[in-house]
C-alpha cells in the first residue's frame, strides 16, 4: 500500500475518532452542567483541557468568563470555530479531506456518509439545529460518526487500508479515553471532601463520556467509586473503549500491518514499542492495583505519542503537517 | 426540429410538468454534490468545488450516425499514432513535404529530446477525446483532437447513473449503449502496453493532487479500475526504473497513466527549478522498463496549427479518405493564410494554439474593436501561435433552463473517447455532450458557464 496513502487512512480514522468522542464529550458535559449542584466552570473547563486547548481559550477569551457564560463560550469554541483545530468543525473538515484524498480505497458509500456529514455541518441545517435543538445536533454528530464506522467494517475489503484507518481511531480512541479520564481524576483528587452525590453524578458523567454507563453497570454492582470507574475504563479487556481493549487491538491491527514472521519490513521500531504498551497496560490490569493513576494515563499518552511519531518516520515516510502534529 | 427516432423520448420528457423537471433537476445536482462529483475551481480559496453543471435531458445519436462516426474517429486516432512515431522517428512526412517542417519542429510542444524512442508497448496515444460538432447539414466535423491528458470521462459515467436512476422507463426504451465499461477497458488496454506480462504488471494513475480541478476523475478511474492512485512523490527511480513508496518497501510500477502536465513529470528533463516530478523518469521511460499514457510529446499531434493536416496525414499514412470532416482552418504561419485573416479578423474566430479551455480566443463576430485590435497585434508578432477559423454553427439540443422553466434550445458539442491498447483503437459508445448553458452562448466549457449532458447512443436495430 503506497506510504501516503496508508497516512492519510490512519488520519481519516482518527479525526473520525476525535470528531465523535469531542460531541460525545460535549453532550455529556451538557447535560452534567444542568444539574444545578455543580459549577459551570467545574464541568467546562475540563473539556478544553482534556482537548489540549486550554492555553489558547484562555487567551482568547480570559480566565475568568463568567459562570453564566462559560458554557457558551466553550461549546461555540469546540464545535463551529474554524480557528480552533480541535473543533468539531475542524476535525470533520480534516476527516473529510483525508477521505477525498484515498477516495480510491475507501467504498462509495463510507465516502458518500462522510461528505454529507461534512456538507451538512457546514449548512444553514446544522447551525439552526445547533441554536434550537443542540442535543439533537450533537447526537447527529454521533450518528454519523457511528454511521461511518460501522460502514467501514461491512463495505471495505478487511485488508491494509482499513487497518490502518482502525489503527488510527483505536490510538485516537485510547489516547482520548486516557485524557479524559486523567482530567476528571485530577480534578476530583484535588477536591477533598466532595458530597458523595456530587461525586457520584461527575464519575456517571464520565461513564457516559465513554459511553460506558451500561457495560460498567454490568461488570460492577453497588456504588459508584472513582477507583472502581477509573479501573474499568483503564483496563476492562472486553469494553471497546477501554485502554486495554484499545492499546491491544492496535497492537492487532499492527501485527496485520506488519506480520510478526516479516522482520524485512519497515515499522520495526514502532513494533517493539506497542507490543511493550499494550503488555505493560495489560500487566496493570491483572495487578489490579490502584497505584498511581495520573502516571499510568500519562505514560499512556506519551507512548501513543512517540507510537504515532514512529508510524509517520518508518511507514508513513514524509513529513507532512499531520505528520509534524503526531510529533507534538 | 428534433431528428427523426427522438419523438418519442421527447413527447415522454415532454409529459412531465415543468415542477416535476425542477424537482428531478434538483435530485440530480444533490445527488452529485453528496457523492462528491465535483471539480475544484483554480485560483479560488483552497477547496471549492463545484457540481460540474448537469442537464437532465440525454442527447442522442442515432445509431446509423454512431457507426460512421465511430470508424472516422478510429481512422483518426491510428493516424496520428502513425504521425507521432514518425515525427519522433524517420520524419517522412517532413521530408515528403506533406506538412511543412517549420511547423512540426517549431511547435512548443514538439520534445526534440525524445527524438529516436520506441516507447514499450508501441502505443503513443492510448487515450483520447476528439471534439466533434454538428454542422447545419448534420454532419460531425472535428473540431479539435486532444492526444495530451483528456479529461472528462467520469462525467460520461456520472451523466449516465443520473439519467438512468431518474428515467429509467425512458432509458430502458430507448435502447441505449452502456458506458460503463470504459474503466475495465482503459485497464486492459493499459496493461496491454506494460513492459512486462500484463498479468504481472502494476499499473497507476498519477495525479497531480487533491487540489488539482480534475482529481475526483483521477480517483474515479482508479477506483474503477481497482488500482492505485498515486502522487509524484510516491514515486522514485532507481537504475532506472520506477517504483512507488509503499508501507511493505519499494514497489515496481510498469504502467503510469499519468493525468499530470508534461512539465512537471520530470523535473531532471522539464523543470530544473520544480520541485514537482519524480527525477529520472524520462530515463526510465526511455530505456522502456515502464510506461507512460500517454506518452511524453503527443502534443505535437494536437496543436491547432497541425489540425488542418490530419486529413492529409490520414491519406499519406493509410492510403485512405478521411471518413471525417475539420473546420476550414487558416495556419497564420503561412502568408497568404495571415494576410486573410487580418483582413477578416471580425468574421473570424482565432485561437492561440497551445491554450486550451476556451482560453486565448478571439471571437471575431462578438469582438469589440480593441479586442480585434489587440489579436491583430499578436498575430503579427507570433504568427506560428496563431490560427482561425470562420464561426461554424453549432447544432442545438433541447436543454431545461431552471431559470425560466422550461426547455430551451442550447448549443452543444461532443468529446468521444477512444483507447488505444497494443490491438488497435476501441471508440467507447457515448461521450461527453457538453452543452452552452447561458442563452445565446456558443462557449461550452465549465469555466465559462458550459455543463453536460448523458450522450445516448442508440443501438442498430437487429
Amino acid at each position: 500500500m503506497i506510504s501516503r496513502v496508508a497516512e492519510n487512512c490512519f488520519w481519516f480514522g482518527r479525526y473520525l475518532e476525535r470528531t465523535e468522542a469531542t460531541a460525545r464529550l460535549m453532550y455529556v458535559t451538557r447535560n452534567l452542567s444542568m444539574d444545578a449542584e455543580l459549577e459551570p466552570r467545574q464541568c467546562w473547563l475540563p473539556v478544553v483541557i482534556v482537548c489540549g486547548e486550554e492555553p489558547r481559550f484562555t487567551a482568547r477569551f480570559g480566565a475568568d468568563l463568567p459562570n453564566e457564560k462559560i458554557g457558551e463560550f466553550v461549546e461555540a469554541y469546540m464545535s463551529f470555530d474554524t480557528d480552533n483545530d480541535s473543533s468539531i468543525i475542524s476535525s470533520v473538515a480534516a476527516a473529510r479531506e483525508n477521505a477525498r484524498s484515498i477516495r480510491e480505497v475507501i467504498s462509495l458509500e463510507v465516502w458518500e456518509a462522510v461528505n454529507e456529514m461534512y456538507l451538512w455541518l457546514g449548512s444553514d441545517l446544522a447551525k439552526s439545529e445547533y441554536r434550537n435543538a443542540r442535543h439533537s445536533f450533537y447526537k447527529r454528530l454521533r450518528q454519523g460518526c457511528q454511521l461511518i464506522s460501522g460502514l467501514l467494517r461491512s463495505t471495505m475489503l478487511h485488508e491494509l487500508p482499513l487497518n490502518f484507518i482502525w489503527l488510527g481511531m483505536l490510538l485516537e480512541r485510547g489516547s482520548q479515553t486516557a485524557r479524559v479520564v486523567d482530567v476528571h481524576h485530577h480534578a476530583l483528587m484535588l477536591r477533598e471532601r466532595t458530597h458523595q452525590v456530587i461525586e457520584a453524578a461527575l464519575w456517571l458523567s464520565l461513564l457516559r463520556v465513554c459511553s460506558a454507563y451500561e457495560p460498567f453497570t454490568k461488570r460492577n454492582r453497588g456504588r459508584v467509586t472513582g477507583d472502581a470507574v477509573a479501573q474499568f475504563l483503564i483496563s476492562e479487556p472486553l469494553f471497546p473503549k477501554s485502554i486495554a481493549y484499545c492499546v491491544h487491538e492496535a497492537w492487532c491491527r499492527f501485527l496485520v500491518i506488519r506480520p510478526a514472521d516479516q522482520p524485512d519490513l519497515p515499522g520495526e521500531q514502532t513494533q517493539v514499542r506497542l507490543h511493550a504498551l499494550d503488555r505493560w497496560v495489560s500487566d496493570h490490569a491483572a495487578q489490579g492495583a490502584a497505584g498511581d493513576i495520573h502516571h499510568l494515563l500519562t505514560h499512556v499518552v506519551d507512548e501513543i505519542a512517540v507510537i504515532c511519531a514512529g508510524l509517520g518516520r518508518e511507514l508513513f515516510g514524509a513529513t507532512t503537517s499531520q505528520a509534524m502534529e503526531s510529533a507534538q | 426540429m428534433p431528428r427523426a427516432g427522438f419523438q418519442r423520448v421527447l413527447t415522454e420528457l415532454g409529459a412531465s410538468t415543468a415542477d416535476e423537471f425542477a424537482k428531478c433537476q434538483a435530485l440530480a445536482e444533490m445527488a452529485m454534490m453528496n457523492q462528491g462529483v465535483t471539480f475544484s475551481v483554480y485560483a479560488d480559496n483552497r477547496g471549492t468545488e463545484k457540481v460540474f453543471p448537469f442537464d437532465l435531458v440525454p442527447r442522442i445519436v442515432a445509431a446509423r450516425d454512431w457507426v460512421a462516426l465511430e470508424r472516422g474517429l478510429a481512422q483518426r486516432v491510428v493516424a496520428l499514432g502513425h504521425f507521432l512515431d514518425d515525427v519522433y522517428g524517420p520524419q517522412k512526412i517532413l521530408r515528403d513535404g506533406i506538412i511543412p517542417r517549420e511547423l512540426v519542429l517549431g511547435a512548443q510542444q514538439y520534445l526534440p529530446l525524445i527524438h529516436g524512442v520506441k516507447p514499450a508497448g508501441g502505443v503513443r496515444v492510448h487515450i483520447s477525446g476528439i471534439d466533434l460538432i454538428r454542422d447545419p447539414e448534420g454532419a460531425f466535423r472535428v473540431l479539435e483532437d486532444n492526444v495530451r491528458t483528456p479529461s472528462g470521462v467520469s462525467y460520461v459515467m456520472e451523466n449516465r447513473l443520473a439519467t438512468k436512476r431518474i428515467f429509467p422507463r425512458l432509458f430502458e426504451q430507448a435502447s441505449v449503449h452502456r458506458v460503463d465499461h470504459y474503466p475495465s477497458q482503459l485497464g486492459e488496454t493499459l496493461r496491454s502496453v506494460s513492459p512486462r506480462d500484463p498479468d504481472q504488471s502494476t499499473v497507476v494513475v498519477l495525479t497531480p493532487g487533491s487540489y488539482n480541478s480534475a482529481y475526483f476523475e483521477h480517483s474515479f478511474l482508479a477506483r474503477q479500475m481497482g488500482i492505485e492512485l498515486v502522487e509524484a512523490p510516491d514515486l522514485f527511480v532507481d537504475d532506472d526504473r520506477v517504483f512507488m513508496r509503499t508501507t511493505r518497501g519499494p514497489k515496481q510500477v510498469d504502467v503510469i497513466y499519468r493525468r499530470t502536465d508534461e512539465a512537471f513529470l520530470d523535473p531532471e528533463v522539464f523543470r530544473p527549478d520544480s520541485m514537482l516530478g519524480v527525477p529520472g523518469l524520462m530515463r526510465a521511460w526511455a530505456k522502456g522498463t515502464v510506461t507512460l499514457a500517454n506518452a511524453p510529446g503527443n502534443g505535437v499531434a494536437d496543436d491547432k496549427a497541425i489540425y488542418p493536416f490530419v486529413p492529409d496525414m490520414i491519406t499519406y499514412y493509410l492510403g485512405e479518405t478521411p471518413l471525417l470532416g475539420q473546420v476550414p482552418t487558416y495556419v497564420c504561419l503561412r502568408d497568404s493564410d495571415r494576410d486573410y485573416v487580418l483582413d477578416h479578423l471580425s468574421e473570424l474566430v482565432v485561437k492561440a494554439v497551445d491554450e486550451s479551455g476556451g482560453n486565448g480566443m478571439l471571437m471575431g463576430p462578438q469582438a469589440s474593436k480593441a479586442q480585434i485590435e489587440e489579436f491583430r497585434q499578436r498575430i503579427i508578432a507570433d504568427p506560428r501561435k496563431y490560427i482561425a477559423q470562420p464561426r461554424i454553427e453549432l447544432s442545438t439540443c433541447p436543454t431545461w433552463d431552471g431559470e425560466n422553466r422550461c426547455m430551451e434550445p442550447r448549443r452543444v458539442d461532443l468529446r468521444p473517447y477512444v483507447l488505444t491498447s497494443r490491438d488497435g483503437p476501441w471508440v467507447l459508445p457515448g461521450g461527453l455532450t457538453r452543452v452552452a448553458l447561458v442563452h445565446g452562448s456558443y462557449v461550452v466549457n465549465s469555466s465559462q458557464g458550459g455543463g453536460s449532458k448523458d450522450t445516448w447512443v442508440q443501438k442498430e436495430v437487429a
